[in-house]
């Protein structure tokens, strides 16, 4: 029997408050950081008042970052088109490759299938750090350094193996019956890919799609060896921030609060997919 | 319209044979049924004749050409799923309309003809839902509405009442072998329920182990088991086993139950001092006075109606169970002790080591039913 | 007869009382000592609500429970002394089927050697002698089953709950087994309460079958009353295997005569004299009827309103004839094997003695052959 006593609940409501504030607490700090200037972000103690500031996101858009040993040019807003460059044209070629290939996979088992598809799985095993010194070098050799090109290469390494493991999941979720039943009717594989498990595997492909490109987005290390001030995403830009005179506490603060706002839009949007995804169980009934 | 043939056809999964060299062939028009338990390599038998599994060995052939490299979407063929299958992010019509629209068929003929054959199966006012959106009888309708859409020369039927209700099964039973007559369609049917493939099937094929292990016409399959396992499966309730070993004085052969003599009508001579099982269907049996001849003593142990009929557990004095049954209404045994007597000509005899039929054909004693 | 359990106007919600849904209306159903009782009804008519409250998994949104004489609605499970056997069997995956089966008698501290020859018996009558050591993983759902229904007839209850009991059971051993638990039940003088939605299961082993629909109990009496005098329409049509064929008939009196007129031009035609004075009353004073026959009732008569057979299916023992009639289809059950093909015209006669009348609009049974309902 289930009883839910007041106090019961009013102990659930505050215990829930406690981790959210918890886990929230930084990004909400960050929040406010971004409408301070350094001088009072750096008070002691600190404090929850003050006159709040458009200045760090001025300096952003602008490019004209001041700091006490005069102006500086950053390249901000050129890094967030780059980010966003990067981020979704990683993420479109990895889902034109990655999607026929997780059905390729999730459908037909080929002799060492299963070995492909780990292989693939494996170069997310690898640190990063590992293979980048080699690659630099045969990027450079190739001319691939330092251009979009050779980046979303690269960046296929983050995104494709996981969109193909993620989605193929979803195809394999799919009764094969479906399938048949679309085939025996006369329609060809390709139909049946097209018209029957593309729209079911649906809500997988923008889940994937999109936790593919919030690891684009967030990706450090490969920008920072591969690409030079004109190609890097804000990740790696953010580093300017650190300057000669000191760190710009209030315009990375404002940097963050830029760059995470499209992955959070995205995520935001694309909830709604995700709970019909959920909902594709209903295919069973 | 077409016939359907299967030459020696195996298939294997991970070295398992799943069919073993099966060999069929089903007439032009013809409702064959695939009958027999979970495993028996049905399902898979089926999707071999639909194209979606490709045979390890053998042929199979339609209108009497070779399919056997040919792709599902080319063979026309009509398949019912057990789980319905239906395309979840389509309406009904649309599921309805997918083998017209592989013909190419015009928007007008694929209207008319999503509606004619929605009209027949009943569910012409739900043709706009999902299928989310329909019951469990409306959805097995729309598979079978999709599968007769193309007016298939070969319809499949993948056991398409399983999961609907009782009364859907039954009123979907009834109706079926005129659907599946006027559509003219050489019809395999999936099932493991025996009544459905008595009622539906022109020919029976009992299945076990990746092979037929009878093939035949319900009158065939249900009085003349070709062994113990084939008379087991069908029948509720299930038939009556005991171990017997014939014998024979001046009356004919004989097999003592709870040392009664009871004497059997039929050529098993071959049965005579051998291990027998004696197989009794409970409507073989009837109660009788104690003075009956060969009236059998037993204490009745419990009685459980069943649909228009009465099962009685019974118990001989050696302690062995027996099932008696009788249409409801018609007079029973009081409670406590008993007599049963054995329909002499119905008694079905098997080697008890292979499980294997001894005898001849029932088929003609029992002929003499009822007639219209 | 001494009440086991007595249920007194029970109601049952989820969510909250009278805002949430409405699963169980107002139940009342009293159950002696001995007898079986199967609640019957198609998912979500209430009944495994009603079972769970009795067991005490749910609560009672209002009205009372007593069991064995005692107030329980507000006990937890483990002190009402009830057995359960569960739809999803719920056998305990780290034990064998044996210390499953043995796990309450071994809670109650019984003698070992008494717990051991109780299994041997239950294990006998199940026929699950040769798994007793086996682990539920590895056996069959059909033996899942059989094992959990020993566990819950082993036990020492005033109640035995059993939750679609025999669903998974293999099709050959259902008969006997439903006979042996039967037995089982009335010679150990056992209270048992089966829910089910299989009405040939509630047939074959209740004394009293309780039909829900919609939360509420629709007929509570024994399969024969059920049978042959359902309460209502619902009751009818939903008990019967084959189901009841049923009919709108309009009424008519002529001379002695009482007309009941059929769609497509068809009517039965009865003496008055073949129903008692209060049925001639009360189908005269109404226009609309809904009148029911039970397929296995429906005779065959060359003189009879004409039908066209539209399926003729042999089952071994019974043969089911459909045919086209008064615009809609009608079901015949024979005994014997009969050779009739399709299209054949048949005359169908129904006696006036076989003759369900229902209200059209309520749905209520007005009279069963010439007896008022």
């Amino acid at each position: 029997m289930e009883h839910t006593s007041v106090l019961e609940r009013v102990l659930r409501g505050a215990a829930l408050t406690l981790v959210v504030i918890f886990f929230m607490f930084p990004l909400f700090w960050i929040f406010l950081m971004s409408f301070q200037t350094n001088e009072t972000i750096l008070r002691i103690p600190p404090s929850l008042v003050f006159t709040p500031t458009l200045e760090n996101y001025q300096a952003l858009i602008t490019g004209k970052l001041q700091t006490a040993a005069g102006s500086l040019d950053i390249a901000f807003m050129r890094n967030l088109w780059n980010s966003v460059f990067l981020s979704v044209t990683s993420v479109a070629v990895s889902l034109l490759l990655g999607v026929p290939a997780a059905y390729a996979f999730a459908r037909h088992k080929f002799r060492g299938s299963e070995d492909i598809a780990f292989t693939l799985l494996s170069f997310r095993f690898a640190p990063p750090l590992l293979v980048l010194l080699p690659l630099t070098i045969y990027f450079q050799q190739l001319g691939l350094a330092n251009t979009y090109f050779g980046l979303i290469w690269v960046y296929q390494l983050i995104c494709l193996p996981l969109i193909l493991w993620i989605v193929r999941g979803y195809f394999e979720d799919i009764p094969a019956d479906i399938e048949y039943a679309y085939r025996i009717g006369g329609h060809s594989w390709f139909a049946t890919f097209r018209k029957i498990a593309l729209p079911l595997a649906g809500p997988g492909i923008a889940a994937a799609g999109l936790l593919a490109f919030i690891f684009a987005w967030n990706n450090f290390v490969f920008a920072l060896v591969l690409a030079s001030a004109d190609k890097q995403p804000v990740t790696v830009g953010a580093l300017a921030f650190v300057t000669a005179s000191g760190i710009q506490y209030g315009q990375i603060a404002a940097a963050i609060v830029l760059s995470i706002t499209p992955t959070l839009a995205l995520a935001l949007y694309a909830q709604r997919y995700l709970v019909e995804g959920l909902s594709l169980g209903a295919v069973k009934g | 319209m077409a016939s359907l043939e299967l030459k020696h056809v195996t298939k294997r999964y991970k070295g398992r044979a799943v069919l073993d060299d099966l060999t069929l062939s089903v007439s032009d028009g013809e409702t064959i049924v695939l009958f027999g338990p979970s495993g028996a390599g049905k399902t898979v038998l089926l999707r071999l004749i639909a194209g979606v599994v490709e045979p390890d060995e053998g042929n199979v052939l339609i209108g009497g050409e070779d399919v056997t490299d040919v792709d599902a979407e080319e063979r026309g063929i009509g398949m019912a799923f057990q789980n319905f299958a239906l395309f979840p992010h389509m309406s009904a019509f649309d599921n309805i309309a997918t083998p017209l629209q592989a013909k190419r068929a015009s928007p007008g003929a694929i209207k008319a003809g999503v509606e004619s054959v929605a009209k027949l199966l009943k569910i012409s006012h739900v043709l706009t839902h999902r299928p989310r959106a329909l019951s469990n009888g409306q959805k097995q309708r729309t598979a079978l509405a999709r599968a007769l859409a193309g007016s298939p020369p070969v319809l499949l039927l993948d056991d398409p009442l399983r999961n609907v209700d009782a009364k859907l099964r039954f009123e979907m039973r009834l109706e079926l072998p005129r659907l599946l007559d006027d559509q003219g369609a050489t019809v395999v049917y999936v099932t493991q329920d025996y009544k459905e493939a008595m009622a539906l099937g022109d020919r029976i094929a009992v299945m076990s182990q990746g092979r037929i292990r009878q093939l035949g016409t319900p009158e065939q399959i249900y009085l003349d088991p070709a062994d113990i396992e084939i008379a087991r499966l069908f029948g509720d309730p299930t038939i009556n086993l005991l171990d017997v070993k014939p014998a024979k004085d001046a009356r004919g052969v004989y097999v003592g139950l709870s040392n009664v003599q009871v004497h059997l009508a039929g050529p098993f001579e071959q049965a005579i001092g051998r291990d027998c099982v004696i197989g009794l269907r409970p409507e073989a049996l009837t109660f009788v006075r104690a003075d009956a001849p060969a009236a059998i003593p037993v204490t009745v142990e419990a009685e459980t109606p069943l649909n228009e009929k009465t099962v009685t557990l019974v118990r001989t004095v050696r302690g062995r169970e027996i099932l008696v049954s009788r249409p409801a209404g018609t007079p029973g045994p009081v409670a406590g002790n008993a007599h049963i007597a054995v329909n002499p000509k119905s008694a079905l005899l098997f080697d008890r080591a292979s499980g294997a039929r001894i005898g001849a054909s029932k088929v003609v004693a029992l002929k003499s039913g009822a007639a219209a | 007869m001494t009440t086991v359990l007595a249920i007194e106007n029970v109601d049952k919600f989820y969510g909250p009382v009278n805002h949430g849904v409405h699963a169980v209306k107002d139940l009342s159903m009293q159950i002696a000592k001995g007898e079986i009782v199967a609640l019957l009804g198609s998912s979500g008519c209430g009944k495994t609500s009603t079972l769970r409250m009795v067991a005490g998994f749910e609560e009672v949104s209002r009205g009372t429970i007593a069991i064995a004489g005692k107030p329980a609605h507000m006990l937890p499970p483990v002190k009402r002394n009830v057995a359960m056997a569960f739809e999803g069997y719920s056998l305990y995956p780290p034990l064998t089927v044996r210390e499953n089966i043995a796990f309450a008698l071994k809670a109650a501290r019984l003698p070992k050697a008494t717990v051991d020859q109780k299994v041997a018996e239950i294990a006998k009558l199940l026929e699950i002698e040769d798994i007793l050591e086996r682990y539920p993983s590895s056996i069959s759902g059909g033996q899942q089953q059989r094992a959990s229904l020993g566990r819950a007839l082993i036990r020492d209850a005033n109640l035995h709950l059993l939750d679609e009991p025999m669903g998974q059971l293999e099709p050959q051993l259902r008969a006997v087994l439903r006979g042996r638990i039967k037995h089982f039940i009335k010679e150990r003088g056992l209270t048992a309460i089966l829910v089910t939605h299989d009405q040939t299961e509630a047939n074959a082993l209740a004394d009293r079958i309780a039909v829900m629909e919609g939360g509420v109990l629709q007929q509570f009496d024994t399969p024969q009353k059920i049978k042959e005098r359902p309460a209502n329409l619902f009751t009818g049509t939903f008990v019967g295997e084959p189901p009841m064929n049923v009919f709108e008939a309009f009424v008519s009196g002529e001379a002695d005569r009482i007309k009941l007129k059929l769609p497509d031009g068809l009517a039965l035609d009865y003496e008055q004299g073949n129903f008692a004075q209060g049925v001639r009353d009360a189908l005269l004073k109404r226009q609309r009827v809904v009148i029911g026959i039970r397929p296995y009732a429906v005779r065959r008569a060359k003189d009879g309103v004409p039908a066209t057979v539209s399926a003729n299916q042999w089952l071994g023992d019974q043969t089911h004839i459909a045919a086209d009639f008064a615009g809609g289809s009608l079901v015949l059950v024979e005994h014997d094997r009969t050779r009739l093909e399709r299209g054949e015209t048949i005359g169908i006669r129904i006696d006036p003695q076989n003759l369900h009348v229902f209200d059209a609009g309520s749905g209520a049974a007005i009279s069963h052959g010439p007896e008022l309902a």
